[in-house]
């Protein structure tokens, strides 16, 4: 059974269309990029995913069921923007993922915090805008999860921030799940992905594996995509 | 999972309102000295700090029940409409989860706050032939008022304080509506908030007052006849406990409806 799947969803904000038909299927096990330019839909599809927004038509599926409370303790969500609370410490922010999420691995966490030379004690708003969206990303994949969807998770970053955050993936997620890494920076991502969706205007306009687009169409993924989404 | 939320958001608000009463307190045995100073002491100085001292304390009530009702709006706006919304409402737990929580800790802040107001005014005025004074007060006022023994004080403290807490949850309610009606829109959101304010009060207010009009009659054999004074307090409580619970009632039917289906955060 799919992790994750959308048939025929379509969203609409007023009179736009901000998805239009969407169908996906994604099994445990798969990386996969959801790869479009600004404003292709590639957020509202995660917001979606998340329950933070109610589809208009059509259905979306977290292991065979509509998001709610209990598909939410399998997924494990990385918003495009930073949004841990100020206020908190980075020991109180662990205390808090660790009383909400069965599955979070305080530990590991911990680990990934003294690497970055973040002590428990340091308060979020001390910390700079790099390191907060660091400092998510490792509450995020500290969680042994079924579904990683990442929004935007090199957008807006350095290089090196860049390596950190496909490195902290990699090296964390739980390899029986599937990782959905929304972005529109592909040549740094395409190495980690199994398949991609290519997603336009709400409309998904090309799904293939990484290794297919290679080898039919010899070419890489940033490639087809620079060809798919000239303007 | 509400129980951990409550742990949170206590821990998150404990911080502001725990250092205030602090301030209030100390504030309050500074304005006992005070007082004691102006009463005695001829010297103009002394008399000028002593009203200084006073004034803050008066200053700090007023700010400190402010800051609980801000505290309240801020906390459902940053944490809930905000960015922190995307980590809230991604949690395993259900939105009524949510707001019962909200709820919950602004109701017991609201009544710290009127707890901590009485002390600190009990303080500011204490002087032990003044506590000695209002006993004998209270116990003459008892003895020559056969009505108030038959009140059962302690079933109208109950009552009152049943009455307090609806009150509080419903008022913390009212505002949750508004935001979440306001915060659905894509632009001007806080403008729309404070606008959907005053629309649902002003709606439910109007609609208070023809059920008020309309139960005139449904409710007068409750109030008349010879079933007394006493027992017209009891119903009278009750009933102004129902009408605040039924508004509460809408203004969290309207809020779960909001942040369920038409929840848009930024």
């Amino acid at each position: 059974m799919p992790i994750f799947e959308c048939r025929d969803l379509d969203k609409s904000f007023g009179q736009v269309r901000a998805l239009d038909g969407v169908n996906i299927s994604i099994e445990p096990g798969r990386i996969v990029g959801l790869l479009g330019p600004n404003g292709s839909g590639k957020t509202t599809l995660m917001k979606l995913a998340n329950g933070l927004l109610t589809p208009s038509g059509g259905e979306l599926l977290i292991n065979g069921s509509a998001p709610d409370r209990n598909t939410r303790a399998i997924v494990s969500y990385l918003p495009e923007r930073t949004c841990i609370p100020l206020w908190m410490s980075a020991g109180q922010l662990l205390d808090f993922y660790r009383d909400f999420y069965t599955d979070f691995r305080r530990d590991a966490a911990e680990k990934m915090f003294g690497r970055l030379g973040i002590p428990l004690k340091q308060k979020v708003k001390q910390m700079s805008k790099g390191t907060r969206e660091k400092a998510q990303l490792i509450l995020v994949m500290s969680r042994r999860a079924g579904l990683y969807l990442l929004d935007e998770p090199i957008g807006g970053v350095d290089p090196a921030a860049r390596d950190f955050i496909l490195d902290t993936v990699i090296s964390n997620y739980n390899p029986e799940a599937a990782v959905v890494i929304s972005t529109h920076i592909i040549s740094d991502v395409e190495k980690v992905l199994d398949e991609v969706y290519f997603i336009n205007r709400g409309e998904i306009v090309l799904h293939d594996s990484v290794d297919a687009i290679r080898e039919e169409k010899g070419m890489s993924v940033d490639a087809l995509f620079r060809e798919v989404f000239k303007c | 999972m509400l129980g951990k939320l409550l742990k949170h958001e206590f821990r998150a608000t404990a911080r502001i309102m725990g250092p205030l009463y602090l301030v209030l307190i100390a504030l309050s045995i500074c304005a006992n000295l005070s007082i004691r100073i102006l009463d005695s002491s001829p010297a103009a100085a002394l008399t000028v700090l002593g009203a200084i001292l006073l004034a803050a304390f008066g200053l700090a009530v007023t700010g400190t029940v402010i800051v609980a009702v801000a505290l309240m709006v801020n906390r459902f706006r940053t944490n809930l409409m905000g960015d922190e919304g995307y980590i809230m409402f991604t949690l395993p737990v259900s939105v009524d989860q949510l707001v019962v929580s909200k709820i919950i800790v602004s109701t017991v802040w609201f009544i710290a706050t009127a707890a901590a107001v009485l002390v600190s005014a009990l303080i500011t005025a204490f002087r032990i032939e003044y506590v000695e004074k209002a006993v004998e007060m209270i116990s003459e006022l008892i003895r020559i008022t056969p009505g108030l023994q038959a009140l059962k004080g302690a079933a109208v403290i109950v009552e009152v304080l049943v009455l307090a807490v609806t009150a509080c949850a419903s008022f913390s309610l009212l505002f949750y509506a508004a935001m979440s009606i306001g915060h659905s829109f894509s632009n001007h959101k806080k403008l729309l908030s404070v606008v959907f304010f005053f629309v649902i009060q002003f709606v439910m207010q109007t609609a208070g007052s023809l059920v008020i009009l309309a139960s005139g009659t449904l409710f007068k054999p409750w109030f008349s006849g010879d079933i007394g004074i006493i027992p017209s307090v009891h119903r009278a409580l009750w009933l102004a406990v129902l009408y605040v619970l039924i508004r509460g009632a809408i203004y969290y039917i309207v809020t779960r409806i909001m942040l369920k289906k038409h929840l848009n955060l930024e």
